[in-house]
């Protein structure tokens, strides 16, 4: 029999039907999925918020915490801490029985995953974040509040980091460690380190040979360590301790005085500031031919094996003030999602406390953020963690509210021009940078 | 009431009562089985999804103290319910598309039984869609694929510049909301986000015809020069010229940064060697630019050079010989036959080049990162393309809604340009060079 045009159709139709029932299925697999998310949850008023409408009316604090029968923590961790960690999951087992995996992953990723990962469970129950990063995380809703080891953190940890690790006035933070630079110096090239901004003018004027690439001091230009050029000098980015965004200080009499003192700076480092990268300024200070650098501990391994290094406080500024540098401070903090949020603090607690700090600088050279830790003979006698340690004392920790990145471009933009160009007018740029901020703010 | 008419309005009704009624029981219960699936799942689930793509949620997450511990309650997602609910609407078009089906293949059959023409087997349908349909049963799972995995993502991107996703409106304590074309109007209306705007898309458009002019002009000229007769040792230069296309251009790049360092690097310490004063390559806001069409014409250069050897190869011998006894000189046999072969051969590569250039990531990114710093601009430096802005956007500031709308601005800039100029081709229109 002749193949009809018909059978030919019919061999169409059916065999699309048959394709579709393949997409059919796959479609129902892939929306079939998420169903919690998808269906509006309790309306506001459910029992959660009225006064004995939750189960237990026991407080919780007063009685011993305990994990939850049948805890399993998962931990995101950065590699060069990985080892630590595992450790430290071991010891936790071993005292409360909940068995913890140790994922890999950046630090700088570990708040990008959480706002994608946290709501969809898949997320570790405790991560470390910076500081500067908790805002976003906070406002959208994925951390949990330090709450009950609350006044233990406050009276065991340093008050910088404390303030670091809270938001909005609220404690969220389980503090780990603080970093903040310092002035390296390399010893042979210079016995003593400068005390103030003078003696290193001072010591530039003899030293420095920019056609042999010899240079006294660099830092880098970016927002981060423009700080000791405002903060010493009574400016200020947000009022109210870096949180009322409607009161910038960054164009106040103090700011300008600094940044002015900033430019007069220019003859003992007469480079563009593009050109001070990071790695020039490495590779210069390990050949020994760059005699001072301001950097941070987490470039000490870089030059202890290559030279004679030393690390002191930044140098005071004109008028004998000491030099206010940035700081950051890493904790450990609880993702809002976990399935065992008690489990996660008790875990979070556990591996902040002055031990567990102390073993981390052990192994990693993390500088603890607990206040015994720090005074312990190990921190205390370490001449190179004991600068750090200084420097950090008259250290404000960077802005974590989220305006602050409105900051960080058009403060460099102004840190990098006014550099460049010691002609420009200091008090007209800074203007200029906070109604670049101020418009930002605004668009938003 | 014709057999036809009758199977196709069963059908219509349920998936697969038609076949029935034309007695294919195992295609009619392979219809109802899907069917009704289908069906389920648009009363069950589907409705909820799509009315959560309307809505994008009503009530955010929120925190709850008890005694001292705080929990989560947990609330709407907005960006997963745009999801989902993108999803849910793709499925409806499928069991629309599968349900029209049904409905055509009852009628068809049915118009077939009103003929008196016996009806296919189940077996005889399957060894009929094997032999004949061969094609659309491969294609379903990429088509599918592409679908779930290209279509939807981008529709998802291209949803979020109408809606004010955008620190500090984040989800999951917070819900986004639609905004219709309030972030477009934000763009072009605010001073500070349209001078850069127009800042950005003019140094990008810059950018993409002279990068493309110079790697495509050096590589046609390097090629043809290589191809003279004269020229000894052809294997040699090639094999060398070709090096730079071989290194992966990430590192190509980060060691050029530090070659072209103004006061470290080895290039300006040449300059100055000869006594000379030396360039700004990377801090002055036009010497930056210079210095990225360079490292681009390192890095773009060697590609239509393979490319135009390809070409040169293939023109005739007595094409030149032609021209020769006509009297033309080394210039016009280049002029009149070699440029024109290798334009016609390579124009819609030129063209892919260009749209390529217009997002060309890595160089900027790698280079320079958009620096050095402009103060007038938002998030953006003099040497940004608007791919990189959208990057910084994106990753740096959490504008994800305004990020979008420069995603869109992008599409629809390489879309025109790439639309527009190959249907101008030459091998478009399918014309012969050599008639």
């Amino acid at each position: 029999m002749k193949k009809s045009k018909r059978s030919k159709m019919q061999a169409v139709s059916f065999s699309l039907v048959l394709s579709l029932l393949l997409a059919l299925t796959v479609t129902a697999c892939g929306s079939g999925n998420g169903n919690s998310t998808a269906q509006p949850n309790s309306s506001p008023d459910s029992a959660v918020n009225e006064p004995g409408g939750t189960t237990n009316e026991t407080n919780p604090a007063e009685e011993e915490l305990k994990p939850e029968s049948g805890a399993e923590l998962t931990v995101w961790e950065a590699k060069e801490q990985v080892e630590y960690m595992k450790q430290l999951a071991a010891d936790f087992e071993k005292e409360y029985g909940v068995p913890v995996k140790v994922e890999e992953m950046a630090g700088g990723d570990q708040g990008t995953r959480l706002a994608t990962d946290g709501p969809s469970k898949l997320a570790a129950d405790v991560l470390t974040l910076p500081h500067d990063q908790i805002g976003q995380a906070v406002k959208a809703g994925l951390l949990l509040p330090n709450d009950v080891f609350e006044e233990e953190t406050k009276s065991t940890m340093v008050e910088t980091a404390i303030q670091a690790s809270t938001y909005d006035g609220i404690l969220y933070g389980y503090p780990k460690s603080v970093e903040t630079y310092a002035l390296f110096y390399n010893k042979d090239l210079i016995s003593e380190a400068p005390k103030t901004w003078e003696d290193v003018i001072a010591f530039a004027n003899t030293y420095n040979k920019p056609k042999e690439n010899k240079f006294a001091i660099m830092w880098e230009f970016v927002g981060y360590y423009s700080y000791p050029f405002i903060g010493s000098f009574g400016g200020y980015i947000y009022g109210d301790n870096n949180t009322n965004i409607k009161d910038i200080g960054l164009n106040n009499e103090g700011t300008v005085k600094g940044f002015t003192f900033l430019q007069s700076l220019k003859g003992i480092l007469p480079l563009n500031a593009g050109d001070i990268t990071y790695d020039v300024k490495t590779q210069l200070f390990q050949e020994g031919k760059l005699a001072m650098n301001i950097d941070g501990p987490w470039s000490i391994a870089m030059f202890k094996d290559h030279i004679n290094l030393g690390v002191a406080p930044l140098p005071k500024g004109p008028d004998g003030e000491d030099s206010v540098s940035f700081s950051g401070v890493k904790s450990y903090y609880v993702n809002s999602y976990t399935a065992y949020p008690v489990a996660s603090r008790l875990f979070a607690h556990f591996a902040s406390n002055k031990e567990n700090q102390l073993k981390n600088f052990e192994m990693t050279g993390a500088i603890p953020a607990s206040i015994e830790a720090g005074e312990a003979p190990v921190i205390k006698d370490d001449p190179i963690i004991s600068g750090f340690f200084k420097q950090f004392q008259h250290s404000v920790p960077m802005p974590s509210i989220s305006e602050i990145k409105s900051v960080w471009e058009p403060l460099k933009a102004a840190f990098v021009s006014l550099w460049n160009d010691p002609g420009l007018d200091v008090k007209q740029t800074l203007d200029k940078t906070v109604s670049t901020i101020q418009a930002d703010l605004d668009s938003k | 009431m014709h057999k036809k008419t009758g199977a196709a309005l069963l059908s219509a009704i349920i998936p697969g009562l038609g076949q029935f009624f034309n007695r294919q029981w195992l295609k009619g219960l392979v219809f109802l089985l899907v069917g009704s699936a289908g069906i389920y799942f648009i009363a069950h689930d589907l409705m909820g999804y799509l009315r959560g793509l309307i809505t994008l949620g009503e009530f955010p997450s929120r925190m709850v103290k008890v005694g001292k511990l705080t929990r989560m309650v947990e609330g709407d997602h907005s960006i997963f319910m745009m999801i989902n609910g993108l999803m849910s609407l793709l499925a409806l078009l499928f069991y629309t598309a599968f349900h029209l089906l049904n409905i055509r293949d009852a009628f068809l059959v049915g118009a077939a039984r009103d003929r008196n023409e016996p009806i296919h087997s189940f077996g005889e349908s399957l060894r009929h869609m094997g032999r004949r349909n061969f094609a659309y049963l491969v294609l379903a799972i990429p088509f599918v694929a592409v679908v779930f995995l290209t279509i939807l993502p981008l529709v998802f991107s291209v949803l979020l510049a109408f809606t004010n996703y955008a620190d500090p409106i984040l989800p999951p304590a917070h819900l986004v909301d639609w905004v219709g074309f309030g972030n477009f109007k934000k763009m072009l209306s605010l001073d500070v986000w349209s001078s850069t705007f127009g800042g950005v898309l003019t140094w990008t458009l810059i950018w993409a015809i002279i990068a493309t002019a110079t790697t495509y002009i050096g590589g046609v000229l390097i090629a043809v020069l290589i191809h003279q007769p004269r020229v000894r040792w052809k294997k040699l230069w090639r094999t060398l010229l070709i090096v730079p296309f071989a290194i992966p251009n990430m590192i190509s790049l980060l060691v050029m940064r530090n070659m072209f360092n103004n006061q470290f690097g080895p290039i300006n310490s040449y300059v100055r060697a000869l006594g000379l004063e030396g360039v700004a390559w990377l801090t002055n806001p036009f010497w930056a630019k210079v210095t990225v069409i360079l490292a681009n014409m390192w890095i773009g250069i060697p590609v239509t050079m393979i490319l135009a050897f390809g070409v040169l190869t293939t023109i005739p011998r007595d094409m030149y010989e032609a021209a020769e006894v006509d009297g033309a000189g080394a210039f016009y046999k280049f002029r009149m036959v070699t440029l024109p072969m290798v334009l016609f051969a390579t124009a819609p590569i030129l063209i892919m080049q260009f749209a390529g250039n217009i997002n060309s990531f890595n160089v900027i990114y790698l280079m320079t990162n958009g620096e050095p710093v402009n103060p007038n601009y938002q998030y953006a430096g003099h040497t940004d393309l608007l791919v990189t802005w959208l990057y910084k956007l994106a990753l740096n500031q959490s504008q994800y809604s305004f990020a979008s709308v420069i995603g869109i601005v992008i599409f629809l800039l390489v879309a025109t340009f790439s639309i527009w100029s190959y249907r101008r081709t030459r091998s478009y229109k399918e014309e012969d060079m050599i008639a």
